[in-house]
């Protein structure tokens, strides 16, 4: 019991941890999609086409027969892993900048990145994210050994917009950390500034950084959803739950609800909870927001 | 005040100056030649070479930007797309306006019903208002809003035919079936943002009305009409910073809409423009919306500088 409590203390309370265990299941049954979905998603069954919600087919069948629930399950595949790896381009090149320019700082180099980094964070990301696609293609890329697909090019546009915020934000928190006291004690024991800044401002100014990526990845799902609804993220056959809505959509007025309402949930779900998430860990590892927060939750 | 303006003036040029020059890169750098789409595949060398020379493309990217960029800045001319010749200021001007109704039907929408709602919630914290706002706000900001839209259609425009499932009525074509044909794209976009301004506001007066001062004021004997006008100006700081972002974003999400409800705004000039691999249509609208979103943060900022004099000061 006491452990259960520690964990839910963990994840910052009772909503952060609902959406820790809702975003940690989503993520188990796509890894584990061959064996939890009940159907082929690709097996056409033109028999079987436009069935209504019953016992066989929970989520009822497609156009072509194709089973709704299996398609959701796999969808997330594509959801998750552009949101997921958008997020580790981010971070990781972010973190990179941000921690680069706090080396350089005092200096013109330091004040050139971060102007930039601030008039590069007024890039509306959608529109950017719709237009780079669109300007790069949806169709497979060559180049030399490497096959390009639509999915990996919104993966690499996505997590390139992230880098801005997530660098601005680890420079400002490392600033902070340069300026305090233990780090001028590192520094009279003879440690160097860059071992200084990787052993132990970086794990100082990580958690903001992990809070700041977990609503990334809320927005990255969504980002994913609305580029593929467009047609210009992830190509048919392949099922993502915003080309899986955008095929729904043209059976909507004919009365198949059902292709487009649980897609659309499947993302609304997976939305809210890592939302929740980041709201709970942010309350947990970001006191300082978590006080000014604390009148509003 | 006039020192804080021209500092953030100079800063959106700067930014736009950045973003411009970045976009104009990406644009240029795509594997297609522009020739080769106009000309197809059979075109010769020569043809190509003919064709870019005509166009200005076999000059240095730097010197294309610099081009680019006084025609836009002294003449207002957005230039004449490559691959459909069409003039780019004239179908800017067909479709932006419809774009830009929709966008600022749904903020005045989303603002107002916002800080009203976030303001009882902080004022009645923990009544049923309260409740209601929170909830509101977690579900606006999880339920995206092209999925909330086919609901929508679905539940008013198929099931019950209060509303057209889709089109644009123009205004010319009588109020009525104007405002109809905009209320659900409208109510879609405004939605998340909505739920964003209304968790902003009721945290941001929370905040304030736990400060020193305000127990002073309340301790006065001030009364609560009173007390609210002066939290409102302490709080609202926050409130325009969020609400200038939102403005821009829904740009974003009116490309969505409006492709959902069949309406020719930007989306269709922006998705055309794709599917024609017309990228210099594509840039155009990229840097029309990018516009938009710097105007709009600089507006937010001035607000911000009006409501708050320190921060004009701050500046000067």
């Amino acid at each position: 019991m006491n452990r259960l409590r520690r964990l839910v203390h963990f994840f910052g309370g009772p909503a952060g941890f609902a959406g820790g265990c809702i975003a940690g299941l989503l993520l188990l049954s796509s890894i584990f999609a061959p064996l939890v979905a009940p159907y082929d998603p690709l097996a056409v069954n033109i028999l079987d086409k436009l069935l209504e919600p019953d016992e066989t087919h929970w989520m009822g069948t497609d156009q072509s027969g194709r089973d709704v629930l299996s398609r959701v399950i796999w969808g997330s595949r594509a959801s998750l892993a552009v949101a997921g790896f958008a997020v580790v381009i981010g971070v990781t090149f972010g973190v990179a900048i941000g921690l680069f320019a706090t080396w350089v700082r005092g200096g013109w180099l330091e004040q050139a990145i971060m102007r930039v980094l601030e008039a590069v964070s007024s890039i509306p990301l959608l529109i950017w994210a719709i237009a780079l696609v669109g300007i790069f293609g949806v169709r497979d890329v060559q180049w030399g050994p490497l096959t390009i697909s639509s999915e990996l090019k919104l993966m690499v546009l996505l997590g390139l917009l992230y880098i801005p915020t997530l660098a601005r934000l680890t420079y400002i928190s490392a600033l902070a950390e340069v300026a305090s006291n233990y780090v001028a004690a590192r520094r009279l024991q003879g440690v160097g500034e860059l071992r200084i800044l990787f052993s132990d401002v970086l794990p100082n100014c990580l958690s903001p950084v992990i809070v700041q990526a977990t609503l990334m990845l809320a927005i990255g799902i969504i980002v994913e959803a609305a580029v593929s609804f467009v047609g210009l993220g992830v190509q048919p056959p392949t099922p993502s739950w915003g080309n899986m809505l955008s095929n729904g959509r043209n059976y909507l007025i004919s009365g198949e609800w059902w292709l487009s309402v649980f897609p659309g949930a499947a993302i609304s779900l997976t939305v809210v909870a890592f939302n929740l998430l980041g709201d709970g860990l942010r309350d947990r590892f970001d006191p300082r927001h978590s006080t000014t927060m604390g009148y509003a939750t | 005040m006039a020192s804080l303006f021209l500092r953030r003036l100079g800063f959106s040029v700067f930014s736009l100056l950045v973003v411009s020059l970045l976009l104009f890169m990406l644009t240029r750098s795509i594997p297609e030649s522009p020739a080769r789409i106009v000309l197809g595949d059979e075109a010769t060398k020569t043809q190509i070479a003919d064709f870019d020379r005509q166009h200005g493309l076999d000059r240095p990217i730097v010197v294309q930007y610099a081009v680019w960029l006084e025609r836009l800045v002294l003449k207002g001319d957005l230039g004449r797309s490559f691959t459909t010749g069409l003039y780019m200021n004239e179908q800017i001007a067909d479709t932006f306006p419809v774009t830009m109704e929709l966008v600022i039907v749904a903020f005045v929408l989303a603002s107002i019903v916002s800080v009203f709602l976030g303001t009882l919630s902080a004022f009645y914290r923990d009544s049923l208002v309260d409740y209601f706002a929170r909830l509101l706000a977690v579900l606006g900001v999880s339920i995206p809003g092209f999925w909330l839209a086919l609901v929508l259609i679905l539940a008013f425009a198929v099931e019950r035919d209060w509303f057209p499932p889709g089109g644009f009525v123009p205004l010319s074509a009588g109020l009525g079936p104007h405002l109809l044909s905009i209320a659900l794209p409208c109510f879609c976009l405004s939605v998340f943002y909505l739920a964003v301004i209304t968790r902003m506001t009721r945290a941001s007066l929370l905040e304030v009305l736990n400060q020193d001062y305000m127990r002073t004021a309340r301790a006065s004997g001030l009364g609560r009409g009173r007390i609210l006008m002066y939290a409102m100006r302490n709080a609202l700081l926050p409130v325009v910073t969020i609400a200038g972002v939102s403005f821009g974003h829904m740009f974003g999400w009116a490309l969505i809409i409006e492709q959902i409800f069949n309406i020719g705004g930007m989306s269709r000039a922006l998705l055309t423009a794709i599917n024609q691999r017309d990228y210099y249509m594509v840039q155009t609208v990229v840097m029309v919306f990018t516009i938009v979103f710097v105007l709009a943060n600089l507006a937010a900022d001035m607000i911000n500088g009006w409501l708050n004099p320190r921060l004009a000061a701050a500046a000067a």
